[in-house]
C-alpha cells in the first residue's frame, strides 16, 4: 500500500486500549458489526486473533473473509493496519 | 470429509509435515488452517503427479477427505508402480492407443503379449484402472469392441479371449493412462463431475446410470475410507481393492461383451464412439439380443473368479451384483438410482465416475435405454478419448443437449404466457366490438318487438313489418347520428334528431313509413322499455304522454365505428389510470416528505445533543483549568463558545443547532448558569461551570512516597556506602513537571524520606535531565549509605526510584557550590522557606500540612 488512510493513522498513532473494532483500518459498520457479533467486540480481540494466526498475512485474510466477509482491500487494510500497530506497540 | 474428522493435534501434525509452522488451532482457527491443509495437499498432489511421487500423498489421502483430488492422489502412486513395472516398450502402444480411437488394430496385436503377461500383470492390475479410469475405461472399451469383432466366436473360447483381452486391454491402457499426464486427473474430476451432473439430469430417463453408479458404489464403498465400506481387505489392499474391482468391472464388461455373440457388431462400433447415436441403437439391439445371454454374465465372473484367486470374493460379489442387476430392467434401473445418489453422497472420484460411464454403457445393453443416455455415454465415451479440451467440447454439447429439453419447456412457459395475453386482448376487444354491436340485440327486441300482444292483434303482417322495419331503420340511423356525433363528427349538430328530420328520413327510406311514424313512436312510448330510442318532449325529462309531444328522438345505443369505440375506451382507461396514478403518486410523494422531515429531525436532535456534550466538556475543561490557573475567569461567554466549537464555514448551517443547544442547556443542564458579564467594557453573556471539580486525578500526581519495591539486600546494593554523595535517579520526568518550583517540592520529599538522616547538606535536582536525576551530597558515606538504604527501590509518584554512588570529586566538579555545604538540611525549614512561594500549589499546602504535623 502506497498511501494509508486516516483511519489507520490514528490507529496506529497510539495503544489501541479499549478502541472498538470498527476503529480498525479497513474495518467499517457492516464489517465490525458482524465481528461483534461473533464475538469479536473489540480491537484487541482482533489483535489476540491475529497474533493467534502467528501474524501470517495469508492466515489472517482467510479468516477475516471466513468471518466477516471482508473483501481484499479490506483484508488488506486490517492486517496492514495490526501489523503496523504491532510492530510499533509489540 | 474427513478433515472434519481431524482432530486439533491431528492438524496441527499434518500442517508441520507440510513444513508449515501453524499456530495453535482453535475453534476460531480451524476453518482457516483447514483451508491451508487442502491447499498444500493439492499442490502437493500437483507436485507428485507430475513427478510420479511416492505414495506420501497416499497417506495423506487416507487421512484426508478431499473427495476428487484425494481420488487422483492414489492414481499417482499407481501410475508409479506401473511406470516402473511396465514402462518399456509400452509407450508407443499406449499413446498410439489413446489418441487414436478408431485403431482397432493395436489391440489385436498386443494380445499376444497380453497373455505372456498375464501372470505378471494380475497383481498389478488393479493399479492400472487407478491411474486413469477415464481413459482406460474408454480404451479398454474399444478394445474390447475390437477385439471382439475379430473373435466373434463361441462363448466359450470367446470368453476366454474375451478375459486375456480383457487383461491385455487394460495393460494397454495401464499404459496408456500412464501416458496421459496426470494433469488430466483435475480435468478429469471436473469432467466426471459434469458428467455425472448431466446424467443426473437425465435420471428420469437414464437408469442406466444409476446402475453404473451402483456398481461404482459399492466400490467407493470399499475404497474410499471416510465411507468406511466393506472390510475388502487390510489397509494395503485398500489402494489395490478398487483397482481390483474396476478391472473386474470391466473384465466384467468385457465378459458381457464377450458373451452376447449380437453385441459384437455393437462393440465394433464401441470402437468409433463419434459415431454416436448409430451405436446407440445397435447397443439397444445388443441389450434385447443379451438379454437371454445375462445369465452368462455369471460365469464369466466365475470365471474370473478362477483365473484369480486372490480377489475371488470380489468377482462373487461382482458376479452377484451382475446377477442382481440382470433380473428386471426396472429392478436394475431402481437400483442405478439408488447407487447413483449413494455414490454422488459418498463424494465422487474419478474412476468411479470412469467405471460408472463403462458399466453404463453394459449396462445399457441390459436394459432399456433411451436414446439421450446412449448419446451421453457415447458422448463419455467420446471425452475419455480426446484430449481434455475436446472432452470440454463434448461437454457442452451434451450440456445443449440436455439443456434443449430445458430451453422446451422455457419455451413452452413464455408462449403460454403469450397465448394468455393474446386471449385477453381478443377478449377486451370482443367486448368493445360486442358493446358496438349491441345494438344488434336491440334490433332483434323490435323485430320481436317488445310491443306486447296487443300490437300483434292491432296490425296485420305487412303492417307489423312495416313498422318494425320502420322503428329498425328509425333506430339505426339514430344510433349512426349519435354515434357520428360522439366521435366528434361535426356532420351533425345535435345528437338527436328533430321529429321532422327524422320523419323526412323515414320517408326517405320507405315512402309507406309515413303514415307509421307516429303509430310507431306512439308504440315506442307505450311500451316503455328501452328499445333504443329516446324520445324527448319540448322540456326536457318530462315523461311523454303523446306522438305530438315528440321532439327529437335520440338513439340510446349509438353505433360508432370500432375505431371510434377503441378509442374512446382507450382514452376513459388512460385517464382513469393517470388519475388513480396521480393520486397516488401525490399521496407517495407526501408520505416521502414526511420521512424526510423526520429524518432531518432526528438528524438535528443528534447533532443538538453533541453541540450540548461538547459544550459542556468545554466549560468543564476551561473550569479546571480555571482552578490551576487563577488568572482565568470561571465563566465563557456563550458567543467565544460557539466560534470556538463551530467551524466557521459550518457557523451559519448550525446557527439553528447552537440555538436548540442553548435553550436545551437553559432548561436541562443544572451545572452550567447563564449570566451576564462584563468583559473588557461590553456584556456578554456567559456560562459559569457551577460544578466543583472532582479533582480526582489530582491525587495520583501528589509527589508522594509510595512505598518500597523490593528489600535492600546484598544482592541488590552495594554492601556499604562508597562515598557520601549520591545520584539518584527517576524521581521525576521533566516533560510532566508543571509549576514553578516543583524541584523544591523534590528537595522536600527527599528530606522528607530521610528525616532521620541529618547528614544531607546539599540537594541538586537537574531539571533538563531525562532520567529525573537528583543529586545529593552527604556528611559523610555513612549518612549517604542511611539515605541510600531509605531511597533505594523506593516508589515516588508512581517511579521506581534508583540509587547510585558518586565519586565525590566528581559532585564537587558538577556542584561547586556543594563544596563548601556541610550544614544538614531539614525538611520542615525547607518547607517552611517555601511556603509562601508555593501558595498556588495546593498540594504543598496540605503535604506541608501533614509534614509540618508528621515532622513537629
Amino acid at each position: 500500500m502506497s498511501s494509508t488512510s486516516q483511519k489507520h493513522k490514528d490507529f496506529v498513532a497510539e495503544p489501541m486500549g479499549e478502541k472498538p473494532v470498527m476503529a480498525l483500518a479497513g474495518i467499517g459498520e457492516v464489517l465490525g458489526k458482524r465481528l461483534e457479533d461473533k464475538g469479536f467486540d473489540k480491537a484487541y480481540v482482533v489483535l489476540g486473533q491475529f497474533l493467534v494466526l502467528k501474524k501470517d498475512e495469508e492466515l489472517f485474510r482467510d479468516w477475516l473473509k471466513d468471518t466477516c466477509s471482508a473483501n481484499v482491500k479490506q483484508q488488506g487494510d486490517c492486517y496492514g493496519c495490526l501489523k503496523e500497530w504491532c510492530d510499533a506497540f509489540l | 470429509m474427513a478433515s472434519t474428522q481431524l482432530t486439533d493435534e491431528e492438524l496441527f501434525s499434518e500442517l508441520k509435515r507440510f513444513g508449515f509452522t501453524p499456530g495453535p488451532v482453535t475453534e476460531n482457527t480451524r476453518p482457516v488452517y483447514l483451508k491451508k491443509l487442502k491447499k498444500l495437499r493439492e499442490e502437493q498432489q500437483q507436485r507428485g503427479s507430475r513427478a510420479g511421487k511416492t505414495r506420501n500423498s497416499g497417506a495423506i489421502h487416507s487421512s484426508s477427505g478431499g473427495g476428487n483430488t484425494a481420488g487422483s492422489r492414489p492414481a499417482s502412486h499407481d501410475v508409479t508402480h506401473l511406470s516402473s513395472s511396465r514402462r518399456p516398450g509400452r509407450k508407443s502402444s499406449v499413446l498410439g492407443f489413446s489418441s487414436d480411437e478408431s485403431d482397432a488394430e493395436t489391440p489385436l496385436k498386443r494380445k499376444g503379449l497380453n497373455q505372456s503377461r498375464r501372470a505378471d500383470r494380475s497383481p498389478g492390475f488393479p493399479q492400472h484402472p487407478m491411474i486413469r479410469p477415464t481413459t482406460p475405461s474408454v480404451a479398454t472399451k474399444s478394445q474390447y469392441g475390437a477385439t471382439l469383432n475379430s473373435n466373434n466366436s463361441s462363448p466359450g473360447p470367446g470368453r476366454q479371449r474375451g478375459v486375456l483381452l480383457g487383461w491385455g486391454v487394460r495393460a494397454r491402457s495401464s499404459p496408456e493412462a500412464e501416458g496421459r499426464d496426470y494433469d488430466e486427473s483435475g480435468d478429469d474430476d471436473d469432467n466426471e463431475g459434469e458428467k455425472e451432473k448431466n446424467s443426473r439430469s437425465l435420471n428420469g430417463c437414464g437408469a442406466s446410470h444409476l446402475n453404473t453408479s451402483k456398481l461404482a458404489g459399492d466400490y467407493s464403498d470399499s475404497d474410499e475410507e471416510e465411507v468406511g465400506g466393506p472390510g475388502v481387505g487390510d489397509q494395503q489392499r485398500e489402494r489395490l481393492e478398487p483397482n481390483v474391482r474396476r478391472s473386474h468391472t470391466k473384465a466384467e464388461f468385457a465378459y458381457h461383451v464377450v458373451g452376447r455373440g449380437s453385441q459384437t457388431g455393437g462393440a465394433a462400433r464401441q470402437v468409433n464412439p463419434p459415431e454416436g447415436l448409430n451405436m446407440v441403437g445397435n447397443r439397444r439391439e445388443e441389450g434385447e439380443g443379451g438379454e437371454g445371454k445375462r445369465r452368462d454374465s455369471d460365469t464369466p465372473g466365475g470365471l474370473r473368479s478362477h483365473t484369480v484367486s486372490p480377489r475371488k470374493t470380489i468377482y462373487v460379489s461382482l458376479a452377484e451384483n451382475h446377477g442382481g442387476e440382470t433380473g428386471k430392467n426396472n429392478h436394475v434401473d431402481g437400483e442405478d438410482g439408488a447407487y447413483r445418489s449413494s455414490r454422488f453422497a459418498i463424494g465422487l472420484r474419478p474412476r468411479f465416475s470412469n467405471y460408472s460411464s463403462l458399466s453404463q454403457t453394459y449396462r445399457s445393453n441390459h436394459s432399456n435405454h433411451t436414446a439421450p443416455n446412449h448419446s451421453y455415454s457415447q458422448a463419455m465415451l467420446k471425452q475419455k478419448l480426446s484430449v481434455p479440451e475436446d472432452e470440454l467440447l463434448q461437454q457442452f454439447k451434451r450440456e445443449e443437449v440436455a439443456s434443449s429439453g430445458s430451453f422446451s419447456a422455457h419455451y413452452l412457459s413464455m408462449f403460454l404466457l403469450t397465448a394468455a395475453c393474446l386471449f385477453f386482448l381478443l377478449l377486451g376487444l370482443m367486448y368493445l366490438r360486442m358493446r358496438g354491436s349491441g345494438s344488434s340485440e336491440v334490433d332483434e327486441v323490435i323485430k320481436s318487438h317488445p310491443f306486447g300482444s296487443q300490437f300483434d292483434e292491432l296490425y296485420n303482417k305487412t303492417e307489423k313489418d312495416l313498422i318494425l322495419k320502420l322503428l329498425l331503420n328509425l333506430h339505426d340511423h339514430l344510433a349512426q347520428v349519435a354515434g357520428q356525433y360522439d366521435c366528434g363528427d361535426q356532420q351533425h349538430l345535435n345528437r338527436s334528431l328533430s321529429m321532422a328530420e327524422a320523419a323526412t328520413y323515414l320517408r326517405a327510406q320507405n315512402q309507406e313509413f309515413d303514415g307509421f311514424i307516429e303509430t310507431s313512436l306512439e308504440w315506442i312510448i307505450r311500451t316503455g322499455q328501452d328499445v333504443g330510442i329516446r324520445l324527448t318532449g319540448q322540456v326536457a325529462d318530462d315523461p311523454l304522454t303523446d306522438v305530438s309531444e315528440i321532439s327529437r328522438l335520440e338513439s340510446s345505443h349509438p353505433k360508432m365505428p370500432f375505431t371510434c369505440r377503441f378509442r374512446r375506451a382507450f382514452l376513459t382507461v388512460i385517464s382513469r389510470v393517470s388519475l388513480i396514478a396521480v393520486v397516488v403518486g401525490c399521496v407517495w410523494s407526501v408520505v416521502c416528505y414526511m420521512r424526510y422531515r423526520w429524518r432531518r429531525e432526528e438528524e438535528e436532535t443528534r447533532q443538538m445533543y453533541d453541540m450540548v456534550e461538547r459544550i459542556i466538556d468545554v466549560l468543564r475543561s476551561h473550569s479546571d483549568s480555571c482552578q490551576e490557573n487563577q488568572d482565568l475567569q470561571p465563566y465563557l461567554p456563550i458567543p467565544h463558545v460557539r466560534d470556538s466549537l463551530v467551524q466557521p464555514q459550518d457557523r451559519k448551517k448550525m446557527k439553528k443547532i447552537w440555538e436548540r443547544a442553548e435553550k436545551f442547556l437553559a432548561a436541562n443542564e443544572s451545572r452550567i448558569r447563564k449570566e451576564t458579564q462584563r468583559i473588557g467594557g461590553a456584556d456578554f453573556l456567559v456560562w459559569r461551570w457551577i460544578q466543583p471539580s472532582l479533582s480526582c486525578d489530582k491525587t495520583m500526581n501528589s509527589k508522594v512516597w509510595q512505598g518500597k519495591a523490593f528489600p535492600l539486600d546484598r544482592r541488590n546494593s552495594p554492601p556499604n556506602s562508597l562515598t557520601p554523595c549520591l545520584k539518584i535517579r527517576n524521581m521525576f520526568d521533566p516533560i510532566m513537571e508543571v509549576g514553578e518550583n516543583w524541584d523544591l517540592a523534590i528537595h522536600e520529599a527527599i528530606l522528607e524520606k530521610c528525616n532521620d538522616n541529618d547528614g544531607i547538606v546539599h540537594i541538586a535536582v537537574d531539571k533538563n535531565s531525562r532520567e529525573g536525576c537528583v543529586y545529593v551530597k552527604c556528611l559523610s558515606a555513612e549518612h549517604s549509605g542511611r539515605a541510600f538504604k531509605a531511597l533505594h527501590g523506593s516508589w515516588f509518584d508512581g517511579k521506581l526510584v534508583t540509587v547510585k554512588y558518586l565519586r565525590l570529586d566528581r559532585y564537587h566538579q558538577r556542584f561547586p557550590q556543594a563544596q563548601g555545604c556541610s550544614t544538614p538540611l531539614k525538611a520542615s525549614s525547607l518547607h517552611l522557606n517555601t511556603t509562601g512561594t508555593m501558595n498556588t500549589m495546593p498540594r504543598l499546602h496540605h503535604r506541608g500540612a501533614a509534614n509540618s504535623s508528621g515532622f513537629s
